[in-house]
């Protein structure tokens, strides 16, 4: 390549979201840490429709689920699909509309849901104007993802963008089928779904929201990420590609155990519940070579806390993985299901493997966008220390007043009545939700502390224009 | 059981655990003189706290455990803590040459058991098993036993600090998920039917 003016990588949509990640990670742990705080202090809703637990709570998921967890996979699979392509992004100004149009998403998201304008299916529960726009913009995303795909220059597509490409594709037809819906008002739309079908669909989402959203794209992120922080290969390439398919065939069958013991006939439930304990082994292949990827990189954690990140990362994501399966046990299930257990679990895997790998991602990417040293080291430690005691906080005092609640509400006096009123389980749970909403603070924290050191850097730095190497073979 | 080594590793890990390792303990010994008397504590203490103590949840009368179902419950979680500190110890061993360590299963029995330490003393607070009383003691205590992992497994299993912080890590996660499937037996026992019993 001898031209006057070498190809380099489109690193500005990928700076874009990078900074978005981290200023949507804030607002959405925020709002998390409010309504945690309410659940401690009620009056903390200062009796205001827009501000009470009901209008936040969706607020809360779906930013930090579509705004910060969304806008680190844009980021990172952009990054990756790149470099590991060696092509710049195909369709620059494509991509710069997924950009603005995902953006333009979040905010009306951030409008309606406080306004309480909502389908109420959980993590889907835009209406359908905004539902259409998701629809455009992804499918923008996808066109923008293959077609750098497409015009690769090394033959082979590295696994991490399989696990981006299934990512992309699954949740445009999940997305597409749960959210159809006949529409009344601008603001009103009804599902085309009825009765238990309608629960089915919804779940069949809501449980690949986590299995293609928060796990195969994430997966994307540990294929390049680790190997690269750890500077080794991946530990069994094999065992990557095992793990997708085997991964992707399983998931996608283990919504049902959201409805156990509801009106869904007992087979769906069953196979819920046998495809859902089969999902271990998958998740596990993925886990262990994570873990065996790191472990040979033992010398360099001394100086390098994001190592840090992305091994307790994959350890939750073990955790979470073990746990998953096991919540859907059926008799397991029956004192779980609607406790806190479940909110624990989530946010396991929420706090522990979705939000530590996305910042063990960002912490490698600001530097190499901006051509500046991250600004401090020490503070990527101190961030990592607080991460881990917030999560450690929220999950053991979720696991207590989850178990604590099943066991409430199904106690009975001799004569089959119930021995706790409804009341008197939320009282039980207040030293509890006390330490979920330190723990949650803790974690906000942590989080504040990279948005400074994040900004630092970038002030330091500036946007770097990083030519494309020529492949290797 | 020496009182005294067990006081050493609480209040100097470091030093603690390189006693530990000089007592040489074989698997043997190691579970009849440190992991049986230990984990002896929590099951008496809640037998008798769930039994004739009892608790309260709000506002509500005591609630009690039927000795029977008290009974029942101390022996199962006696024998469920010994089976963790064997499974533990099992996969650390499994585990072992994977981080570059040629120690042998005594050493990895001795690390798991006595990385339990603070989790088998502070099972003394079950003899007030106010749920939140537990709880908030219980936390430092395993906190406490994170510590002790950390500064353990570069001396028990003599290899070197950062690949002992990655060691480590590996085995808080299989002690996560013990823990998890722990509960998630418990519940399904209580599911079929050998539920605690109360009495008010």
């Amino acid at each position: 390549m001898s031209t006057a003016s070498p190809e380099v990588y489109n690193y500005t949509v990928v700076r874009q979201f990078a900074i978005a990640t981290v200023v949507w990670g804030v607002v959405g742990m925020l709002v998390g840490v409010l309504i945690a705080a309410q659940l401690v202090w009620p009056a903390l809703n200062f009796d205001t429709p827009w501000l009470t637990f009901g209008r936040l709570r969706p607020l809360h998921t779906n930013a930090v689920i579509f705004a910060f967890g969304g806008s680190a996979l844009f980021a990172t699979s952009y990054y990756v699909v790149q470099r590991t392509c060696h092509v710049p992004l195909a369709l620059g100004p494509l991509a710069s509309f997924t950009f603005w149009g995902w953006n333009l998403v979040i905010v009306l998201a951030a409008v309606t849901l406080p306004l309480g304008i909502t389908t109420t299916k959980e993590y889907a529960e835009l209406e359908w104007p905004i539902d259409i726009l998701i629809t455009v913009v992804w499918v923008c995303y996808a066109v923008v993802f293959f077609a750098t795909i497409l015009k690769r220059r090394v033959r082979h597509i590295y696994v991490a963008n399989w696990f981006f490409g299934a990512f992309i594709v699954t949740v445009a037809i999940l997305h597409v089928f749960n959210s159809l819906a006949l529409p009344v008002t601008l603001g009103k739309s009804y599902s085309v779904y009825a009765g238990v079908q309608d629960a089915m669909v919804q779940w069949w989402y809501g449980h690949n929201a986590v299995g293609f959203f928060l796990t195969a794209g994430f997966l994307g992120i540990m294929y390049y990420f680790i190997p690269k922080q750890a500077n080794r290969p991946v530990y069994s390439y094999r065992l990557s590609v095992v793990h997708f398919w085997s991964l992707i065939f399983t998931y996608i069958w283990a919504g049902p155990h959201h409805l156990h013991y509801t009106a869904l006939p007992d087979w769906a439930q069953s196979l819920g519940m046998v495809f859902s304990l089969l999902l271990l082994a998958p998740s596990w292949g993925g886990m262990i070579n994570g873990i065996m990827t790191l472990s040979g990189a033992w010398h360099k954690l001394r100086t390098d806390p994001i190592l840090k990140f992305l091994i307790v990362s994959v350890s939750f994501y073990g955790m979470s993985t073990f746990e998953g399966p096991m919540m859907s046990i059926k008799t397991v299930n029956a004192l779980s299901h609607y406790t806190d257990w479940t909110i624990g679990h989530v946010h396991s895997g929420a706090l522990g493997w979705v939000g530590m790998v996305s910042m063990g991602a960002l912490y490698y990417l600001f530097p190499r966008l901006y051509g500046q040293k991250i600004y401090s080291v020490r503070l990527i430690d101190l961030h990592f220390w607080m991460a881990t005691i917030g999560i450690v906080l929220y999950i053991t005092s979720m696991w207590i007043s989850g178990i604590m609640q099943g066991l409430m509400w199904r106690a009975v006096n001799e004569d089959g009545t119930l021995i706790y009123s409804f009341i008197e389980t939320v009282e039980a749970m207040h030293p509890y939700y006390l330490v979920r909403f330190l723990g949650g603070l803790i974690y906000l924290g942590g989080m504040l502390l990279m948005a400074y050191n994040v900004f630092m850097t970038i002030r330091g730095g500036r946007a770097v224009e990083a030519p494309v190497p020529a492949p290797a073979h | 059981m020496k009182i005294s080594l067990i006081m050493r590793l609480l209040r100097h890990p470091s030093a603690g655990w390189e006693a530990v390792r000089a007592e040489a303990l074989s698997v043997r010994d190691c579970y009849a003189r440190y992991v049986v008397p230990l984990a002896l504590i929590a099951p008496v203490a809640s037998f008798i706290g769930t039994s004739m103590v009892g608790w309260r949840v709000g506002g509500g009368d005591v609630v009690r455990l039927t000795t029977d179902s008290a009974l029942r419950i101390s022996v199962l979680t006696f024998f469920a803590m010994l089976a963790v500190v064997y499974i533990l110890a099992r996969t650390i061993h499994w585990m072992a040459r994977t981080y570059d360590s040629d120690r042998s299963l005594p050493e990895c029995f001795c690390l798991a058991a006595f990385t339990a330490v603070p989790l088998f003393l502070v099972g003394i607070t079950m003899l007030y098993p106010m749920p939140w009383f537990v709880y908030f003691l219980g936390l430092p205590a395993l906190g406490y036993s994170v510590a002790l992992l950390y500064t353990g497994v570069p001396v028990m299993m003599g290899v070197n600090k950062e690949q002992g912080f990655l060691f480590s890590s590996a085995i808080l996660a299989l002690g996560l998920v013990s823990l998890v499937g722990l509960i998630a037996v418990t519940v399904s026992f209580w599911g079929l039917g050998a539920g605690p019993a109360f009495r008010t």
